[in-house]
């Protein structure tokens, strides 16, 4: 095989595995975390010092909805479809849960159960050093901000 | 040498001359490199520090201009810091700030990523905000480097 045909071999198996990574990495992720938003950018210091702004968290559904605790971090949807809010759960009473943001002095207007779309990913606790700590990748999320600013314009 | 040996001849290693590509690059590099070099020499670097204390509305304020220091915050209150800088050169410059240390995710810049014109004059707001999960007594620190890159 001449130099010409591994570069050109080369440049598409690179482009394969690139495009797998980029296309086939949020499908795993929607299977494994049993929900169609498995990731989450962080746009707002509302969760200060937990999630910083432009962090990216990893968002689990199905059986992480049934029960769901007060503490946990979820993401929620507002009322008019547009909007994800990120925050813990202050207080759950009946079919209504109460978030905060951890950095907020006023607990958020109470949602449904229908209107959460995940519960944030944590790390084992043995891992953390006790405690409900996100699985988040600092400043990725800024990425995922930008490209969807971009897409809206 | 007695009959039968064999003699082995070791050359010195040939020093490889350099190609013009190779120089072309090497060029660009230490270009590269100066460059980087002497923006970052030529970056105003300012310690910044807050302190966390108990209660409401209380505000210490530190009266320096050696460092950003926004003095003792109770949570829920703030403080401004403002930093002036000036375009002494004949070419515009980009201007950016770069906040490391804990108070990196608490100070707030009215503008960052900016262009100042030549022989112009701007002032950067920093603000920090104390919120609710800050610790009480704790000092958040850290630096912010104001970056001026001269561009054409």
């Amino acid at each position: 095989m001449n130099h010409f045909a591994r570069f050109i071999l080369n440049f598409f198996i690179y482009i394969a595995i690139v495009g797998g990574l980029i296309f086939g990495l949020p499908r795993f992720l929607s299977w494994s975390l049993q929900t169609p938003y498995p990731m989450a950018a962080v746009t707002s210091g509302s969760m200060w010092p937990v999630l910083n702004e432009g962090d990216l968290v990893f968002i689990q559904g199905g059986q992480a909805l049934a029960d769901l605790k007060t503490g946990d971090i979820i993401v929620w949807r507002g009322v008019d479809g547009q909007g994800f809010t990120i925050h813990r759960i202050a207080k759950l009473n009946g079919s209504q849960i109460t978030t905060k943001g951890d950095a907020n002095f006023n607990a958020d207007s109470p949602i449904e159960y229908d209107q959460v779309v995940g519960r944030a990913l944590t790390w084992p606790a043995r891992l953390a050093g006790g405690g409900n700590k996100p699985v988040h990748i600092p400043y990725l999320g800024s990425i995922t901000v930008l490209a969807s600013n971009l897409q809206q314009k | 040498m007695e009959p039968g040996q064999t003699e082995q001849i070791i050359q010195p290693a040939t020093k490889k001359r350099l190609r013009l590509l190779d120089k072309i690059i090497l060029t660009i590099l230490l270009l590269v490199f100066l460059f980087a070099f002497y923006v970052t020499l030529d970056a105003n670097k300012y310690p910044a520090l807050v302190r966390v204390v108990a209660g409401e509305d209380k505000i210490g304020v530190n009266p320096t201009d050696q460092a950003l220091d926004f003095g003792d915050l109770s949570r829920g209150t703030s403080a401004v810091r403002r930093v002036a800088i000036e375009n002494g050169t004949g070419l515009p410059l980009y201007v950016f700030a770069v906040r490391t240390g804990s108070i990196r995710t608490l100070i707030k810049l009215d503008k960052n990523y900016f262009r100042l014109p030549a022989h112009a004059a701007d002032k950067i707001e920093f603000s920090v905000y104390m919120p609710a999960s800050a610790e009480i007594d704790r000092v958040y620190d850290g630096r912010v480097f104001l970056f001026k890159i001269p561009i054409l």
